[in-house]
């Protein structure tokens, strides 16, 4: 029983991380642009068709196809806060409606490109790791490898660069930033793409160990904005902690309880988390 | 502005466009198509549909189809419901009101519920040809002849659910663990299957999974205490290649036995499977090779499409689709009649169609047709027992 619930445990943190790193892309555009880019999951899942269609389509090295899903991913990103998301800084509720609209958009041209059929990669990292009795399949030991390491870069460049500390700043005091110089619009710009980057990558992982069709994307962002939300909007290590909160309870409740009910697991402990403390277990209790 | 003379050859030209469009409207039959074509569900819907507007152009192609001395040709409207019952009570209404007399579809259980009520006060006007597992407990009830269902039932004598149970007996199984979705089909297969293991001595542990579910490993993880000679995991390929590859991988299970979905995730984790036994209605790869038709309707579907077949998903044919408008037209043929519903059920009920399956309707409407058990064995071997209930 204790190699069941440790196994578990490892895999909640494992599962957890990836909705850490989409939680990360949440936490860092609402920060800076004001907006809960549901569209997310869809720039998920546009970087796992794109990983998938490099790698093996077009015959690809796994990691240069992740890192070409994750520039076209960008791009994509790029060209859709020109085009769209420019206009609805601040305004929360445009911003949901653009969002959820690309969402159907994206959907339906990889359906359309694709099909349903569900696409599974061939296999990146086979087997798995056997240790102290327990056994951790290699891709996903891996993935969260990439995860932490990306979600810890992501707060250093953060707290250690110029760039990261105008963009804390913004999201402090937007006229005091602003007043100091610093480019707000692009500031924002880049925040977009890096965050639709990060799920593009996000994909690009996601891929090498679950199947994949164009509907992934809407479960694992609303997954993200719960993780965010438990976390604390705004806190960028906060975001990987509500993520794995929510992984590894989630998996823990269905080994005890029935797994029909497993989304619920992690919504009864964000409740409960927000009773106790409203702005998120990481968020500014002022 | 017009004299008097002007106004009566108006008129005139008004008669004439409007007969013009009646002798159009008489020459072509309505058919429609109620299916989700997109959102998680879309798997079942999207094939059906890929096959009944092939059979429609094929129809249409050969300059259409004559009943008495008359040709018509089909006019195929396919309504996405999304997986949506909400939405499909919009789009099958629709349908009604547009006089739509023979409508393909649902699969899905939860959407036939979704629009029997409707269907039912529609009753007398037109037929409906749904796959749906709950469409076979409103077979041959009062209200409901319009209603035939495309797909063989689990249970009963020409079932293949007690075909396939029965066959995984002579596996020597004591235990199985079956794990299906949290939704309207996974409660009914649960309720089928629940009595034919109990029927044939083998024991069950049942889980349920939430929809769009990927990782599967905390209850695969717990089924495996249970120790069980086979998991029963159902029932689209959207989870069966994460639930054999993570149940493989981290050595939950390694035999498998379904009634929906492919052979694909076996195949693709041949190395890691001891066995996998599969309801498939064909097995397109062989089927290609011994069957013409078969051969005719693949090399039709990459022309007409442009894309690679679907090997995976072709079984799904067997449902509302591409077979079915054909039998529905020959039917229309036998009947002497494109209007009246109840001729051409009774044309339905009667005839047996020779097509990619060979098919035919029970009295109260349920098709039988023939199916494949697949037996996939480590290292990709593939042995395919053939059934076919129609000869009984």
């Amino acid at each position: 029983m204790s190699q069941l619930i440790i196994g578990q445990l490892l895999n909640g943190v494992i599962v957890g991380s990836l909705y850490g790193i989409i939680a990360l892309g949440v936490t860092l555009t609402f920060g800076l642009t004001g907006i809960v880019n549901f569209a997310l999951g869809a720039f998920m899942m546009l970087g796992a068709y794109a990983t998938w269609y490099l790698y093996d389509v077009l015959g690809w090295p796994y990691v240069p196809a992740v890192f070409g899903a994750v520039i076209a991913v960008g791009i994509i990103g790029y060209l859709c806060d020109r085009a769209l998301f420019q206009f609805t800084r601040g305004n929360l509720v445009n911003g949901l409606l653009v969002s959820i609209g690309m969402i159907s958009v994206f959907e339906a041209l990889v359906l359309a490109a694709f099909t349903t059929t569900p696409r599974d990669l061939t296999y990146v990292l086979p087997g798995a790791l056997h240790v102290g009795g327990l056994i951790l399949p290699k891709i996903k030991v891996a993935v969260c490898g990439v995860f932490l390491a990306v979600i810890f870069g992501t707060y250093f460049a953060l707290t250690r660069t110029w760039l990261g500390r105008a963009a804390f700043s913004y999201a402090q005091n937007p006229e005091a930033a602003a007043l100091m110089g610093i480019r707000t619009g692009r500031l924002q710009t880049i925040v977009v793409v890096y965050s639709t980057a990060l799920a593009g990558l996000g994909g690009g992982l996601y891929a090498s160990m679950y199947s994949i069709d164009p509907t992934i994307g809407s479960g694992y962002v609303l997954k993200a904005v719960e993780a965010a939300i438990l976390a604390g909007i705004g806190s960028v290590i906060g975001a990987l902690g509500g993520g794995i909160i929510l992984g590894v309870s989630e998996n823990i409740g269905s080994v005890f309880l029935p797994s029909a009910f497993r989304d619920a697991y992690g919504l009864v402990f964000l409740i409960a988390i927000l009773l106790v403390r409203p702005s998120g277990l990481f968020g500014d209790r002022s | 502005m017009l004299g008097s003379k002007g106004l009566l050859l108006s008129g005139f030209m008004a008669l004439g466009l409007l007969g013009a469009t009646n002798v159009r409207a008489e020459d072509v039959v309505k058919i429609g198509q109620i299916e989700a074509l997109t959102g998680p569900t879309a798997t079942y819907g999207w094939m059906s549909a890929q096959g009944a507007k092939l059979a429609v152009e094929e129809i249409n192609a050969k300059g259409g189809f004559k009943v008495g001395d008359k040709t018509y040709k089909l006019q195929l409207t396919q309504a996405d419901t999304r997986g949506e019952p909400r939405e499909a009570t919009v789009q099958f209404r629709k349908l009604m009101e547009e006089n739509v007399r023979f409508v393909f579809g649902p699969f899905l259980t939860n959407i036939f519920n979704a629009i029997e009520p409707i269907a039912k006060q529609n009753n007398g006007k037109f037929l409906l040809f749904a796959g749906a597992t709950s469409a076979h407990s409103a077979l041959g009830k009062p209200d409901h002849d319009y209603l035939f269902r495309t797909w063989n039932w689990d249970a009963g004598p020409s079932g293949f659910g007690k075909l396939m149970v029965d066959y995984l007996k002579k596996q020597d199984t004591k235990k199985v663990a079956m794990l299906f979705q949290n939704d309207a089909f996974g409660k009914t297969a649960v309720d089928i299957y629940t009595a034919l293991f109990k029927d044939a001595g083998i024991e069950l542990k049942v889980e349920l999974f939430e929809p769009g579910t990927k990782d599967f490993s905390a209850v695969l993880a717990k089924l495996a205490t249970g120790k069980p000679d086979f998991l029963f995991p159902g029932y689209s390929d959207a989870v069966l290649y994460d639930i054999v590859r993570q149940a493989t991988e981290s050595g939950f299970a390694n035999r498998f036995f379904l009634v929906r979905g492919s052979i694909g995730p076996a195949l693709k984790n041949k190395d890691a499977i001891e066995d996998y036994i599969a309801y498939v209605p064909k097995y397109f790869e062989q089927a290609e090779k011994t069957e013409p038709k078969v051969k005719a309707f693949i090399e039709n579907y990459k022309k007409t499409y442009n894309r690679e077949f679907p090997y995976d998903q072709a079984p799904l044919c067997s449902s509302s689709c591409y077979d079915h408008v054909h039998m529905l037209v020959q039917a229309m043929q036998s009947a002497g009649t494109v209007d009246d519903v109840a001729k051409i059920r009774t044309a339905l009920l009667s005839m047996s169609y020779d097509g990619l399956w060979k098919i035919k309707y029970d009295k109260t409407g349920e098709e039988v047709f023939g199916f494949d058990v697949v037996h996939v064995r480590k290292g990709g071997s593939v042995e395919v027992v053939k059934y076919d209930p129609t000869n009984d």
